[in-house]
């Protein structure tokens, strides 16, 4: 008994470091969101993964026109199309058809832009940008 | 082993197959033409971090993420 102690101390200790590094990586957020933004992080570029770090929103470039467009953390309303100085021109709201959590939003988002330009602005709907929460 | 991940409620659900195993090949894309007549979108990743979009099952591709189709918000 006294022999399997240390084993015990150290699989705890193993749990309590795996708890933290996650509450670290994703607050409070519940396990499909984590399931969401793990698999966001994985299928973005280095660059836009260190933006997406830094300011919670990465920016993508369309396949077809070669417009700049940045994807904010949501999952509506979220997708804005810059300027030639990257201030947000107009916003371009489409989502997946599904009800998905904000990472697989994101992720949706960032390949239908990156490959299918013409077809996700077919349908996306248009909104007005709000300044004051754009970075 | 390849992977198709789809995008769903639950975050995503995975389907693991050996690209060796002529049975588990046939079921791969058996789920992937299944998907695509639901309206999904498939997406793989090169080497360099682009994602492409392709209709046809390819299963030489290590990982094939599923997206569904794009309504406006």
């Amino acid at each position: 008994m006294s022999g399997q102690l240390p084993r015990y101390r150290a699989e705890a200790a193993r749990r309590v470091l795996a708890a933290w590094r996650r509450f670290r990586e994703f607050g409070f957020r519940s396990d499909r969101e984590v399931r969401g933004l793990t698999l966001l992080k994985a299928w973005l570029s280095s660059e836009q993964l260190a933006q997406y770090r830094l300011h919670r929103h990465f920016d993508v470039t369309g396949c077809h026109s070669g417009k700049r467009y940045r994807i904010r953390y949501g999952v509506s309303m979220n997708v804005y199309e810059l300027d030639s100085l990257g201030r947000p021109l107009v916003g371009r709201c489409f989502v997946p058809r599904d009800n998905l959590v904000a990472g697989d939003v994101m992720l949706a988002q960032k390949i239908g832009l990156e490959t299918n330009e013409r077809g996700v602005l077919l349908v996306a709907k248009t909104f007005s940008p709000r300044w004051r929460t754009i970075q | 082993m390849a992977t198709q991940i789809i995008m769903d409620h639950s975050g995503d659900s995975r389907h693991q197959f050996n690209p060796d195993d002529a049975a588990a090949l046939l079921e791969a894309e058996q789920r992937f033409n299944a998907l695509m007549r639901d309206g999904y979108i498939a997406a793989v990743r090169s080497p360099s971090g682009d994602s492409t979009v392709t209709r046809k099952f390819d299963p030489k591709a290590e990982e094939t993420l599923f997206v569904p189709r794009f309504v406006g918000g």
